[in-house]
């Protein structure tokens, strides 16, 4: 049952995604467009390219909403609204989010082209520069909560909000969701002046449906776990918990599109530059700082 | 003949599909969006949401009439889009047969709002239909060859074995007609994944010289006398063999399906069979016994006489008894996998006459038996040891990926085939197909047409043109142009440089990623192009907030500095040139331009990012001409005087936005008989591939970008 | 019980099958992923037998490591996208042996060596992942310890020797 109802839920939250993706770049506030982009992608042709990896091109959509959804899986949305509360709730987020990559290099390789190839490799290189930045982060929520429980994370921040007690994890956190769900400035696998659309450009039709809707999912997951990890969760006055998460993702993805518009795309040099040789001593420093905060003050 | 209809029967499915489809637009414009903008169509406004991919895009907009080239390529991204798709047409223009549009409307604002509604009905009505025909164009025809996958050169119609190393020949589909440009997204040119050649290492470029000898699978290494090759031990042949002195081989260049050439493509350095026999030959001399014959690429192989390995079709070669005999080959088979003792990689057979693994490093394998196929190891870390690499110095696969003429990140109508090891560029190859206009074609005395025509000459820059051909024949008549025409004719030149820079900082946005400048730039330069002089002074703020903005950008100084420097030595015009250092402007010389104050902006930098803040300031500047002219108008030719002389010469310069353009006229008994023109893109253009060598794919692609290249110049 | 046992045998039998995917395609991408796949049917493996840290942690390291290995080989492979048909194998004979010595090895590991006693049930997994902490801090510090400062100092040498040196990059 609550399988069902979070699902429900993702799919919601994947249209607002859409209406306020739209909305960011395009100045245009539609609520019927992601609909009927949706109904229009189901009804028009699929097409294979010349001499595809007919596996590969058919299972990376079909990865990239499988892995989106495996993550959502072990995040709270209200107190009970939980589909599985893993012991190792925190790390299965990320062991999930690593599929992403998997998916899109099968995307990337699948279809036999050379703009749908180069986004492929270059997300692995984008992988190389966030993916500490990920798991860093999180080491230092856990270590406050002093568990793996998203539950119990979330719980952990009653007092004070993570955002405030680990700033820089927080800003780091961001960046490397940013990167993860490859939206712009990070946007090197489909980076549309670049590569024509890159890892996306092959796709049309059902599949293009299912990788733009994994794609929604995989957005508003990460807001969800930026909320869970930072925001405290449902947690706040007055409204009932549904309404804080519903309000806080949407916020949180809201700003994730917003960062997005402001800058031009990063160069892969640079990502990969800036993440080893500034993100990574930071993350260290975050670990070092929560650490002694969390000997010092102990809850 | 409905070729854009998906071949369905018709259902409630279909119609809540086709209504939905209808809603949902998705555009692919051809030739590109700033074309668009430059008629002032405003795309997106009209309900029609622009994409990069033609696989994403409903609807074909075309605009304008096309060139036969570039209706090809129109085709090809037809053919490419998915059903259902509909091509609409704006302005009356003539298209192919192969390419009949759905929905046409005039070039206008109104125009294309009708046609979107046009476009809704007609995709409500027809999306899904029972009677559907397969699209046909002349450029999209394939036919099949065959080609070795060693020798890339090597290329058949019939299957068959290789001439030089025997092995079966592969099936490979390219386009018929070869003379067509590949378009953007054409995606059968060299896939990585296809079975050739290009993941040996591409042979270096020789000077040939005579009385030396060379090794046939290492062109670099040359000698006075023979020998054995240091890389691979080989004996070195002589360098007359070589016929032609050919000197680059790149074994990916024959995968360019729109070069002619490929057969033409010469292994003269590298005889093959000459070599590869010589080599042999000396197997055969130093073989002492056994007749047992292997084959280079599989050593498990082992037959008794010669003939063809079943795997892949190679000649076999016979085996040294004392040691593995494999004979030279591309791979390199390196028995060594101690990196510091390269030098001992050696071809088997080649240098033991006796058997000598004293100096190869096998650990503790057994050597005394013959069938040394089996431990053999291939350091592939050999093998791509000298394959030229990009500025990451990564040896990557090389790939031929066309980039335009409607690739959404370069300047339409610009075709650049790339070849990139990994995404660093290692090849460049332009080419432009956009225009069939002639400026001359025979002697006219129609002066007001040969403005008008010269002015169509680019549609990004019509002022520009039609001032250079108004002032060109003025000063072959010499004419006397007032002063308020002169300065009507700056304030309309100056607009159309703020225009023009604001559709590059448009398209600049757009190919780095930066959603905010994309959009507000061309709103902007859509709103100058439609604004008369008082409409100009009211979007000063606008135009000054816009710059501010941009230039306070976080990152984007990232993204550009130290990026696209221009080689030393070449010359430059425009606001490449200024960006370099040096103060040269057409305008600098022109005293109506003093008069206003003018002096040229120059800035040192000689990057991407000195560039676009040295584009910045000028837009400032212009406004501040702009107000100073005082009034604007479209430069019309003036009433030119009796000829004084028979025969009279004219020459003018304007600084467009791109650069200086020039123009020399020749008036004789009052008609034009010649003309010729200089444009700064046509200047620019052999810049483009020294410039973007061994860059990563995003840099290259700013770095061209940052050039300002109009491709509709570049034939002149 | 018997799910359990269902499904230890289902994800091994996985990671065997793709196992042998690995060196029967001849897509050079294709075998890194299937390896990759094989590596997650282990850490399904450990999940299964209520190892949850471990098992997680599994299926989360070998995605990176295999796509790096994927590239890897894409740049260093011929045809990487398997579209020929030659035969990529090499030194039969000597991974013949290293497979049968190591599986003989891994068998008499797994039977002979004294593992302790047999716990009634396992640990709750909050529980599995407090003593894995206190353990890898305690005990085995040492071990964990150099295991990571070798590897980081592999990191830092190979980076080192591949990097170009200076004053080639400044020319």
């Amino acid at each position: 049952m609550t399988t069902l109802i979070v699902v429900i839920l993702l799919i919601f939250g994947s249209y607002l995604v859409a209406v306020l993706e739209n909305w960011v770049n395009n100045g245009k506030f539609r609520l019927t467009a992601p609909l009927f982009a949706a109904m229009a992608m189901l009804g028009r042709e699929s097409i294979l390219s010349h001499k595809p990896d007919r596996l590969f091109f058919e299972v990376a959509p079909a990865l990239l909403l499988i892995s989106a959804l495996l993550a959502a899986a072990t995040i709270p949305l209200t107190p009970n609204l939980i589909i599985a509360d893993l012991a190792t709730g925190a790390l299965f987020i990320n062991a999930a989010l690593v599929y992403v990559l998997v998916a899109l290099l099968m995307a990337g390789w699948g279809p036999n082209g050379a703009y749908a190839m180069i986004g492929g490799w270059r997300f692995l290189g984008q992988l190389m520069a966030y993916a500490m930045l990920v798991v860093m982060p999180i080491t230092a929520v856990v270590m406050r909560a002093e568990s793996l429980f998203t539950t119990e994370i979330v719980v952990s921040q009653a007092e004070l909000w993570n955002i405030v007690y680990q700033p820089l994890g927080f800003v780091l956190f961001f960046i490397a969701s940013l990167a993860l769900c490859f939206l712009p400035p990070f946007d090197l696998p489909t980076a549309e002046g670049e590569l024509a659309g890159g890892v996306e450009a092959e796709y049309s039709g059902v599949r293009l449906a299912v990788f733009r809707f994994g794609r929604l999912t995989l957005i508003i997951t990460l807001s969800a776990a930026i909320v869970v990890f930072y925001l405290g969760g449902w947690q706040g006055p007055l409204l009932p918990p549904w309404a804080w998460t519903a309000i806080k993702i949407l916020t949180v993805t809201a700003a994730m599109l917003i960062t997005g518009q402001l800058m031009p795309r990063v160069r892969e040099a640079h990502l990969l530059s800036w993440g080893w040789k500034l993100g990574i001593p930071l993350a260290l420093l975050n670990i070092l700082i929560v650490g002694i905060l969390v000997l010092v003050f102990p809850t | 003949m409905e070729t854009g209809s998906r071949l369905k029967k018709k259902s409630v499915l279909q119609k809540i599909s086709a209504f939905a489809m209808s809603r949902d637009l998705t555009a692919f414009i051809i030739p590109g969006v700033d074309i668009a903008r430059a008629n002032n169509l405003d795309i997106e406004a009209s309900g029609l949401q622009i994409v990069a991919s033609p696989r994403h895009a409903s609807v074909l907009v075309i605009i304008g009439s096309l060139s036969a080239k570039l209706a090809d390529s129109a085709a090809i991204i037809y053919a490419q889009m998915v059903r259902p798709r509909a091509i609409l047409s704006l302005g009356e223009a003539q298209l192919p047969a192969f390419l009949s549009a759905n929905v046409t409307a005039e070039i206008s604002q109104d125009g294309l709002v009708s046609a979107v509604q046009d476009l809704r009905q007609w995709f409500s009505n027809n999306a899904f239909s029972e009677e559907v025909t397969d699209f046909e164009a002349g450029v999209l025809s394939t036919r099949i060859e065959y080609v070795c996958p060693m020798h890339p050169e090597v290329v058949q119609d019939e299957p068959g074995s290789c001439p030089k190393c025997g092995m079966f020949l592969v099936k490979r589909e390219v386009q018929a007609n070869s003379n067509a440009v590949n378009s953007a997204a054409q995606h059968d040119s060299h896939a990585p994944m296809a079975a050739t050649a290009h993941s040996h290492k591409a042979h270096q470029s020789v000077d040939i010289a005579s009385g030396k000898y060379t090794c046939p699978m290492h062109p670099e290494v040359v000698q006075d006398e023979p020998g054995s090759c240091p890389k691979c031990g080989m004996h070195l042949v002589p360098m007359d063999e070589a016929a032609n002195a050919e000197a680059t081989h790149d074994c990916c260049k024959s995968e360019d399906e729109a070069s002619a050439e490929k057969h033409e493509h010469k292994h003269s350095g590298h005889d093959h069979k000459s070599h590869d026999h010589k080599s042999h030959e000396h197997h055969h001399e130093s073989t002492e016994a056994s007749g047992k014959y292997t084959c280079p690429m599989h050593p498990e192989i082992a037959q008794d006489g010669p003939g063809s390995c079943p795997k892949c079709g190679m000649h076999l070669v016979p085996m040294d008894e004392a040691a593995n005999a494999e004979a030279t080959h591309d791979c390199c088979k390196s028995e060594d996998e101690d990196p510091t003792e390269k030098h001992e990689h050696k071809h088997a057979g080649h240098d033991h006459k006796s058997h000598d693994h004293a100096k190869m490093n096998h650990g503790d394998m057994d050597h005394s038996k013959m069938d040394h196929g089996d431990d053999d190891f291939m350091s592939m870390v050999d093998v791509t040891k000298d394959l030229p690499r990009g500025d990451d110095d990564l040896p990557m696969e090389w790939i031929d990926a066309p980039f335009g003429p409607f690739f959404p990140g370069l300047p339409s109508g610009l075709v650049l085939a790339l070849t990139l090891a990994g995404d660093a560029v290692v090849k460049t190859e332009i080419n432009t197909i956009t225009s069939d206009i002639i400026l001359l074609e025979q002697p006219t005395t129609d002066f007001e047409g040969f403005v008008d025509n010269l002015a169509r000459l680019n549609p990004l820059a019509p002022v520009s043109y039609r001032l250079l051909a108004c002032l060109a024949l003025e000063n072959a008549a010499d004419a006397d142009v007032s002063k308020q025409v002169m300065k009507a004719r700056i304030g309309a030149l100056e607009r159309e440089r703020i225009a023009s820079h604001l559709n590059w900082l448009a398209e600049f946005g757009q190919q780095t990623g930066f959603g905010w400048l994309q959009n507000h730039a061309a709103n902007l330069q859509l709103k100058i192009q439609q604004a008369d002089f008082a409409g100009i002074l009211l979007l000063a703020s606008e135009v000054t907030k816009l710059v501010n903005r941009v230039q306070k950008t976080p990152l984007l100084k990232a993204r550009t500095k130290n990026i696209g420097p221009t080689p030393k030595d070449v010359p430059t015009t425009g606001p490449v040139a200024r960006a370099n250092g040096s103060n040269h402007d057409a305008r600098n010389f022109d005293p109506a331009w003093l008069e206003l104050g003018f002096s040229p902006i120059s800035s040192t930098g000689n990057d991407a990012f000195s560039r676009l803040n040295l584009r910045l300031d000028e837009i400032l500047q212009s406004m501040e001409l702009i107000k100073m002219a005082e009034a604007i108008a479209m430069p019309e030719l003036v009433k030119l005087p009796k000829p004084a002389a028979v025969e009279l010469i004219g020459q003018s310069s304007v600084e467009t936005a791109r650069g200086m353009a020039r123009l020399h006229v020749t008036l004789q008994n009052s008609s034009i008989t010649k003309a010729s023109l200089q444009t700064p893109s046509k200047l620019h253009e052999p810049l483009i591939a020294p410039m973007i060598d061994k860059l990563e794919l995003g840099d290259a692609l700013t770095t061209v970008q940052s050039l300002d290249i109009s491709p509709w110049e570049m034939r002149f | 019980m018997t799910a359990q046992m269902f499904f230890i045998g289902f994800f091994g039998i996985a990671a065997i099958w793709f196992g042998v995917v690995v060196f029967r395609t001849f897509s050079m991408v294709r075998s890194a992923l299937a390896l990759l796949f094989s590596q997650t049917a282990l850490g399904a493996m450990f999940l299964t037998m209520q190892a949850e840290f471990l098992g997680v942690l599994q299926i989360m390291m070998m995605a990176t490591e295999m796509s790096i290995m994927a590239i890897f080989m894409v740049m260093f492979m011929m045809d990487p996208g398997g579209m020929g048909t030659m035969d990529m194998t090499h030194q039969k004979k000597l991974s013949l042996w290293a497979g049968f010595v190591s599986f003989v090895g891994g068998v008499a590991i797994a039977v002979f060596v004294d593992w302790g006693p047999i716990a009634a049930i396992a640990p709750g997994a909050a529980q599995q992942t407090v003593d894995l902490g206190l353990e890898l801090l305690g005990r085995s510090m040492l071990i964990f310890e150099m295991a990571g400062l070798t590897i980081l100092t592999a990191m830092i040498a190979a980076t080192a020797i591949s990097i170009q040196p200076l004053k080639k990059k400044s020319q």
